[in-house]
């Protein structure tokens, strides 16, 4: 028997506050989202595909010549304030200073260690100016720039010493012997070779890809590929029951008959919804992150950016799902309605970035970045050049319904931007895609504006309808 | 005497068809009141519009003397709907929680009332079985242990055993006449016409939207022509009574009395003591509720 004082409706310890309220659709729908078995298979998929990836070789392969040769090279052009994701090569070349400097000799110090991400160099530079057009360099200048390129540092100079002799400056000509350590942001780009189950699955070339771009697509492909996709579709599924299943006859009644507003039954199923779903991909995402740091070191948070941009998305979707839930009472109708909209959406997307490609591609020439420096001669950068008989893709007329079309959805496009360029910028992520990500046809502040704009609308819709229809 | 509910000429019309034509009725405080009515005659309408489900088409409704629909009404009702479908992922215990939390009690009061209820009603020990694994009579009880859940002043059932076995049924009839002990009224919605003749104190019967009959009990099924009579000594089969016609009552000494006359009564009592019988019993037969619905159903209008 309780040793607590009966409590009766009339009682004023008996209110239903909004948060008491809350809290139990709040308990109501985690019951709910529980007792989804789909949702118990796809966890189960996740921790077992988070586990291979857990148990991937990340191994740096031999690269400290090839990049104390970009670094030297990187010294004929002032490459401070060059955006990769627009400057041309002729732009690079407008930065020449007259000089050309390579590394005549590297050794690892002390003389036995590895190449490696982390190995010191001792290096002898040499540079040749130019005469009548270039200048000779101080060591400061060297110390300052060495190492210096657009994506970030990936060398920096601890000790230097000039031994030019006084006839060799005389005809333009330097050198210097240093000792080279690591930059900051020289592990994102040294390869490595990624494999699983042991060495049975290699998914790089044997040199290797830069670490940053192999964390760059492990991220994609876990958060945005089963986060933003699967977890995202089985929480359509298994959300769009939610509201007919609280509208059914002989339910509804139960609900309507405790003493808060129609309004709130939605209002509060579709926040505690949104927070169940919030928590799922707060998991996936922070699982992705803390595997791809454990695996390779690269703790750059950016991927954490994905949380509120898929929760944003799956926002509009869960107002199109209760909006249609509330009309039709159906969770076949709300499920389908909901994976249609999706589908809608990512298409026009999909257009409109070809749209926007297009444009890019008539306006400026492929741009350099430090993964075309990187990549070997026998593979040259393709060109892409328009043929002059086929109209851009940009001018026709499917693109301008595809632009008018998408000019009145939802720009869910601008919400995958924004992780995007973030990754892109962390990892060092260069070529076409960063500049298509890099465009200002992509804008976040209208792709947020408008996602809760969306969700707003069919949510408010939804109460009104709901509040003004008979059970 | 204070009125718990209290209608005014309720009409509520859904397009062309007429679902209540100006109903008005008052129910006291603690009292069973029972709404009879064949399907459709506009019952579950009438109990809607009075939880503010329903919004009526004109009249008036007053709910413990608020508005209602008001939230603050809704507080104190309690309501277990026909064909309620509770949600099957909960057990016992989680849908008490839940519904105790929107009715705004406080965590442990829900605790405690909620284990209280589940074994007044039978079903403690089943507190880990999920609702999909309930029998329709434990789903009935479920439902009625949500009902009354928060104590509130006024109860509205519909069919409430439902489903329920005998001795099921017995418990929830104690439950309710305990919880009108307490204060409670109590509207209940059954087509099983004897145990609304057992619980109720009063009854209105619905046809076609309107009011057909109110009243106690006892003045809705009215009283009929009839006696049951028995006597100090058996009486010989043979015996004529110039009054009245006997006929077996059912039971050992017991006779059925049919009168000739209005005054009849009074002639074979007369006549009884003259020939020196004693009469041990003496009562008038009442219809039953049955009865009285049969007859109204297979009446033309509504008042007829």
């Amino acid at each position: 028997m309780s040793d607590l004082k009966e409590i009766s409706s009339r009682d004023p310890a008996c209110r239903p506050g909004p948060l008491r309220s809350f809290a139990a659709m709040l308990r109501d729908a985690w019951l709910a989202f529980l007792d989804a078995r789909i949702l118990w298979l796809l966890l189960a998929a996740i921790v077992v595909l988070f586990a291979v990836a857990l148990s991937a070789r990340v191994e740096p392969q031999p690269g400290g010549r090839r990049y104390l040769a970009l670094a030297a090279r990187a010294l004929s052009a002032d490459v401070a304030g060059i955006d990769i994701t627009k400057d041309s090569l002729a732009d690079v070349a407008g930065r020449l200073d007259g000089s050309l400097s390579w590394i005549a000799k590297a050794e690892p110090v002390p003389p036995a260690t590895d190449d490696g991400p982390a190995t010191t160099w001792a290096v002898t530079l040499a540079r040749n100016v130019v005469p009548l057009v270039g200048r000779l360099a101080t060591s400061t200048d060297i110390e300052n720039r060495f190492g210096q390129i657009p994506d970030g540092r990936l060398w920096t100079v601890s000790e230097i010493r000039e031994t030019t002799t006084g006839m060799a400056a005389a005809m333009g000509s330097q050198t210097w012997d240093m000792t080279v350590a690591p930059g900051p942001d020289l592990l994102i780009l040294w390869p490595h070779r990624f494999s699983l189950f042991g060495d049975s699955l290699e998914l790089t070339r044997p040199e290797g890809a830069p670490l940053g771009l192999e964390v760059f697509i492990l991220q994609k492909l876990l958060a945005n590929g089963i986060g933003g996709t699967i977890l995202l579709l089985v929480s359509v599924v298994v959300t769009a029951a939610f509201v007919p299943t609280m509208l059914r006859k002989g339910t509804l009644e139960l609900l309507l008959v405790r003493p808060l507003a129609r309004w709130q039954l939605i209002a509060f199923t579709y926040v505690a919804a949104l927070l169940f779903v919030a928590g799922l991909l707060g998991l996936l995402i922070l699982a992705t992150w803390l595997v791809t740091g454990l695996l390779t070191g690269l703790w750059s948070p950016g991927i954490l950016l994905a949380l509120p941009t898929l929760l944003l998305f799956f926002a509009m979707l869960l107002s199109v799902s209760v909006f249609t839930g509330v009309v039709t009472r159906s969770a076949v109708a709300a499920m389908l309605v909901t994976v249609a909209s999706w589908a809608v959406l990512f298409i026009v997307g999909l257009l409109h970035m070809q749209v926007v490609a297009s444009r890019i591609r008539e306006e400026k020439p492929r741009p350099v970045s430090v993964a075309d420096a990187l990549r070997p001669q026998s593979q040259p950068v393709r060109r892409e050049q328009p043929a002059a008989a086929r109209m851009p893709f940009h001018t026709t007329t499917v693109a301008g319904v595809v632009e008018a079309v998408y000019a009145v959805l939802p720009h869910t496009e601008d919400l995958d931007t924004i992780v995007d360029r973030q990754l892109m910028r962390d990892f060092a992520v260069g070529g076409r895609l960063r500049q298509l990500m890099e465009s200002p046809d992509f804008n976040w502040v209208r792709g947020v504006g408008l996602a809760l704009a969306h969700a707003a609308a069919f949510l408010i819709a939804a109460c009104v309808l709901f509040s003004r229809r008979d059970p | 005497m204070e009125h718990v509910v209290s209608i005014q000429s309720l009409e509520k019309h859904y397009g062309p068809l007429r679902a209540l034509g100006g109903v008005s009725l008052d129910v006291e405080r603690a009292t069973v009141f029972g709404l009879l009515g064949q399907n459709g005659a506009g019952k579950t309408t009438l109990v809607k519009i009075l939880l503010g489900m329903l919004v009526p088409t004109s009249g008036s409704a007053r709910l413990l003397g608020r508005p209602v629909g008001s939230a603050a009404a809704r507080r104190e009702v309690g309501y277990l709907p026909e064909d309620h479908r509770l949600p099957e992922y909960h057990t016992g215990p989680s849908l008490l929680d839940v519904y105790g939390g929107l009715q705004g009690l406080p965590r442990q009061e829900r605790r405690n009332r909620a284990a209280e209820l589940l074994d007044m009603l039978g079903l403690a020990g089943r507190e880990k079985l999920r609702i999909r694994g309930y029998s329709k009579g434990m789903k009935q009880r479920l439902g009625l242990a949500q009902a009354l859940l928060h104590r509130p002043s006024v109860l509205f059932l519909d069919e409430p055993t439902d489903g329920v076995d005998p001795v099921g049924r017995k418990q929830i009839r104690d439950l309710l006449l305990a919880e009108r002990a307490r204060g409670v009224t109590i509207f209940i919605n059954s087509h099983l016409l004897g145990e609304v003749e057992q619980v109720c104190d009063r009854v209105a019967i619905l046809k076609q939207g309107q009011l057909a009959l109110i009243g106690t009990v006892p003045e809705v099924v009215g009283e009929k022509a009839t006696w049951l009579v028995a006597f100090d000594r058996p009486v010989p089969d043979d015996h004529r009574w110039s009054a009245a016609r006997l006929t077996p009552g059912g039971a050992e000494g017991l006779w059925r009395l049919h009168l000739d006359s209005a005054d009849g009564i009074d002639r074979f009592q007369e006549e009884a003591r003259g020939r020196g019988f004693l009469l041990r019993h003496l009562e008038r037969e009442r219809g039953t509720l049955e009865e009285t619905y049969l007859a109204l159903a297979d009446a033309g209008g509504p008042s007829s």
